[in-house]
C-alpha cells in the first residue's frame, strides 16, 4: 500500500511539471468553452481538437498566434467558466492592427467570428474585463 | 459586395447559434475595432502546435470553396514504412495523416482504412500505438458507415493523440516532425489542386509565411542529434526556399508558375520523406 502511495506521488510529481495533469479550473474552463463552441456545430463548424489553457487577469491578457485561410470562416471561443468574470475575445492581423469581426460576450464566455480576406497570420487576444484572475480556455472552430 | 455577403453569413450563423443557447443573449450584429497590439504584445504572443499550426483538413476545407476538387488525383503510391529512423518515421506519420484527410475528402472508405493501417504501423514503431488503436477502430467504423464529418474529427483527434502520447513518452521533439510532415504533404496536395484549375482565390491560400517560420524555428530548436539526421537537414534546407515561396504580400496573387515551383518543392520533400531507408 505504501509502495502504491509512493508510486502515485512520484508519478504526479513527474507528470505535473509536464502539464499532463489538469486542474479543476482547467477542466471547467475547457468544458464551458466547448459548450459555447458547440452552438456553431449545427451550422457546419468543426471544433479543432486543440486548445489553449492559460492564466488571465485584468492586467495580463493572453495573445495566441494562429494561421488562417481566406475563404474559411472561423469562430474563436473562450471561457473561464467562472460566473463573476467578464471575458472578451478580439482579432488582429499580422502587424497587430485590429480587424473587423463578429463579437459575442456573455460573462465568462466570449467569442469572435471572422472570415479572413487574406490567408496568413492573425492574433487572437483574450482579455479579462471584470473579475478575479482565472484560468481560461481558448478553442476555435472553422468551416 | 462579397464582403457584405460574408458578414451577413456570419451574422446569421451567430444569431442562430447563440439563440440555440437558452441562457445566452444573441450576438451583437456589428463589427467592432480595438486598439492595435503593442510591439511587446506581438513579441510575447503564444504559438503552440495545437492551435498555431492548422490541420491538413483545415487547409483542404479552404480549397473546397471554389468547387469540389479531384481529390483522388492527389493519391500517391504507398510509402515505405520499413524505416527505423525515428525522425523519418515521425515525418512520414505526418504525411500519412494528411493522406487520411485526402481520403476522407474523396469519400473513399477503403483508402481511409489503408492509410489507417499504415498510420498504426508507424505509430507502433514510435511506441504510441496504444493511443491510435482505439481511434483506428472507430476510423474503420466511420469509414464503413460513410460518416465523413466524424472521420475528419477522428483524424484530428488521432493526430493529437499521437502527439500527446509522444509528449508522455518524452518524445516531444518528434511532435514537431509530425506537424512538419503533415504541412508539407498538405502543401503538395493543395498546390496540385490549384494547378488543376488555376484561379486567383485558390492561389492566395498559399500565403503562409509565419507558419513556415514557426515550423522552421521548431526545427532549429530540435536536439542536435535529430538536427544531424540527413533527412531533417534536407527538410530544414528546403523549408528555407519554401518559406520564400509562401512569403508574399496579402495583395499578391501567386502566378501559375509560382504555384508550380511550390508544388515541385513540396512534392520533392514528400518523396524524400517517404523514400525507403538506405
Amino acid at each position: 500500500m505504501i509502495r502504491f502511495v509512493l508510486a502515485t506521488l512520484a508519478a504526479s510529481l513527474v507528470l505535473a511539471p509536464m502539464g499532463l495533469t489538469e486542474t479543476d479550473d482547467q477542466v471547467t474552463a475547457r468544458s464551458d468553452a466547448i459548450d459555447l463552441a458547440g452552438a456553431f456545430q449545427n451550422d457546419g463548424f468543426k471544433i479543432r481538437d486543440g486548445n489553449f489553457l492559460g492564466q488571465i487577469s485584468k492586467d495580463h491578457s493572453q495573445i495566441v498566434a494562429v494561421n488562417l485561410y481566406s475563404g474559411n470562416a472561423y469562430w474563436f471561443t473562450a471561457s473561464t467558466g467562472q460566473k463573476a468574470n467578464k471575458l472578451k475575445v478580439s482579432i488582429f492581423d499580422d502587424s497587430g492592427k485590429p480587424v473587423s469581426y463578429m463579437p459575442y460576450q456573455s460573462g465568462p464566455r466570449a467569442a469572435a467570428g471572422f472570415s479572413p480576406d487574406a490567408s496568413g497570420l492573425y492574433y487572437i487576444k483574450v482579455r479579462l474585463e471584470e473579475g478575479q484572475p482565472a484560468t481560461f480556455c481558448l478553442i476555435y472552430s472553422y468551416k | 459586395m462579397a464582403l457584405l455577403r460574408k458578414w451577413l453569413g456570419l451574422s446569421v450563423i451567430a444569431l442562430s447559434a447563440f439563440s440555440a443557447l437558452a441562457d445566452q443573449p444573441t450576438a451583437e450584429n456589428s463589427m467592432i475595432a480595438d486598439a492595435a497590439l503593442s510591439a511587446a504584445e506581438l513579441k510575447n504572443a503564444a504559438s503552440l502546435d495545437s492551435l498555431t499550426v492548422p490541420t491538413p483538413g483545415e487547409f483542404f476545407k479552404a480549397i473546397e470553396k471554389g468547387g469540389k476538387p479531384n481529390w483522388t488525383s492527389q493519391y500517391r503510391p504507398p510509402v515505405s514504412i520499413k524505416s527505423t529512423d525515428r525522425a523519418q518515421i515521425a515525418l512520414n506519420l505526418g504525411t500519412l495523416i494528411a493522406d487520411g484527410y485526402i481520403a476522407v475528402e474523396a469519400h473513399d472508405g477503403q483508402q481511409v482504412k489503408n492509410v489507417g493501417k499504415d498510420v498504426l504501423a508507424l505509430a507502433k514503431k514510435l511506441s504510441v500505438s496504444q493511443s491510435v488503436i482505439s481511434r483506428s477502430a472507430s476510423i474503420t467504423q466511420f469509414a464503413e458507415a460513410d460518416a465523413w464529418d466524424q472521420l475528419n474529427e477522428e483524424l484530428e483527434a488521432t493526430q493529437n493523440e499521437v502527439k500527446k502520447a509522444l509528449e508522455e513518452n518524452r518524445d516531444t521533439d518528434l511532435i514537431t516532425l509530425v506537424s512538419v510532415g503533415g504541412w508539407i504533404r498538405g502543401t503538395e496536395v493543395v498546390t496540385g489542386l490549384v494547378l488543376q484549375n488555376y484561379n486567383a482565390e485558390d492561389a492566395k491560400l498559399l500565403r503562409q509565411p509565419a507558419l513556415v517560420s514557426f515550423l522552421k524555428t521548431k526545427l532549429t530548436n530540435l536536439p542536435s542529434k535529430i538536427q544531424k539526421d540527413p533527412l531533417v537537414q534536407n527538410v530544414s534546407r528546403d523549408l528555407d526556399s519554401i518559406e520564400k515561396m509562401v512569403s508574399f504580400s496579402a495583395d499578391h496573387v501567386p502566378s501559375e508558375g509560382e504555384v508550380k515551383d511550390l508544388n515541385l518543392a513540396a512534392a520533392k520533400l514528400t518523396k524524400e520523406i517517404g523514400a525507403p531507408a538506405e
